[in-house]
């Protein structure tokens, strides 16, 4: 009676094993699968946060260049809006020169060319004059940045870029720790 | 007797088995978690130290942009470039070429300024020369355009102002 008790538990066994056997390869594969892909969209959607980070500080930066440029060119040239107006669409429809600004305040900061071009890739802001309403002038400076220019019948009055002179890089530009790593 | 055994062996060899079977998703995501930690750490690190590099860089660009701005409005003479750079870098000096009129700050070697005056005063009693009648400042290296520095031949700095 006791032998016929052990053949059922070593038949048992023996069935359980085989299923847990083909049961661990079956996961074996699906745990593989599910792995890589979780890491690889992780990582991928961290990269792209880093990224844009990056991409967004090289935008600024070219807003930056091109506000300091106005800037310059507002106070040693005429104080009128026509050369205001002309200076602002030189300064922004130069994108050789403005690229050359931004590539050398990065190579300023010992970023290497390679390094560069891939941030580069996103390519240069989008947007530098912001308002232009009856004589008031606003120019993007930045991240957060603004410079205004206000004119009175085509003469210049007034320029206010204690945004830009007080400008804080680290304040706006800085990039996250990434998350735990999530199994999904 | 044979079969009590073998039962026993291949009860426990299924204990064994399902434990592997229990702790294999552990392992993947361990695995995982240390890759995804590897990779992840490399790219914050790395974009973090590009994003301070050119934060600390630029502030330094910055200065000398707003010096230079504050210059070509106020400044008049190499006595005057020489306070309005303490004010902004109290630790770095400009210099004085008295044989090209020009004066030249260098907050880095990348970010540097050259004024340009139009004439020499000596002071009679000491024999000092200064520079006088700020005509332009050079701030091609604020915009990405400069050339290599030239030195200065020897003898020809003069530093006249001291605070």
């Amino acid at each position: 009676m006791k032998t016929k008790k052990f053949k059922i538990l070593a038949i048992v066994d023996a069935v359980l094993i085989v299923a847990l056997v083909v049961l661990m390869f079956a996961l074996k594969g699906q745990y593989n699968d599910q792995a890589q892909s979780s890491v690889k969209e992780q990582v991928g959607a961290y990269k792209a946060t880093v990224n844009a980070a990056l991409q967004d500080q090289w935008k600024s930066m070219d807003q930056y260049g091109m506000a300091w440029k106005l800037v310059y060119a507002t106070i040693t040239g005429a104080k009128t809006e026509a050369a205001f107006n002309a200076a602002v669409q030189n300064i922004f429809e130069d994108k050789e020169a403005r690229f050359k600004q931004v590539s050398y305040m990065y190579t300023a900061a010992s970023i290497p060319a390679q390094v560069q071009n891939d941030i580069a890739a996103v390519g240069l802001a989008e947007q530098f004059l912001l308002k232009d309403e009856g004589g008031v002038k606003e120019v993007a400076c930045g991240k957060n940045c603004v410079a205004k220019f206000t004119f009175v019948k085509g003469k210049l009055k007034s320029s206010d870029y204690k945004a830009l002179v007080e400008y804080k890089f680290a304040d706006n530009f800085g990039i996250e720790a990434p998350a735990a790593f999530k199994f999904e | 007797m044979n079969i009590k055994n073998i039962s026993i062996v291949l009860t426990v060899l299924l204990v064994f088995i399902a434990a592997m079977v229990l702790m294999q998703k552990g392992n993947y995501v361990d695995q995982a978690t240390e890759h995804y930690n590897k990779t992840t750490e490399a790219s914050f690190k790395g974009g973090k130290k590009i994003l301070e590099y050119v934060n600390n860089s630029v502030d330094v660009n910055k200065l000398v942009w707003a010096m230079a701005c504050e210059a070509i409005q106020t400044v008049k003479t190499s006595q005057d470039m020489a306070k309005l750079e303490s004010k902004y870098f109290p630790t770095t000096k400009g210099s004085n070429s008295i044989a090209n009129k020009t004066r030249r700050f260098e907050a880095t070697s990348a970010y540097f300024i050259v004024s340009s005056f139009d004439k020499v005063d000596v002071d009679k009693k000491t024999d000092l020369k200064t520079l006088s009648g700020l005509n332009s400042i050079d701030v091609n290296a604020l915009m990405g355009e400069a050339t290599v520095a030239q030195e200065e031949p020897e003898g020809e700095e003069e530093e006249e102002f001291e605070e």
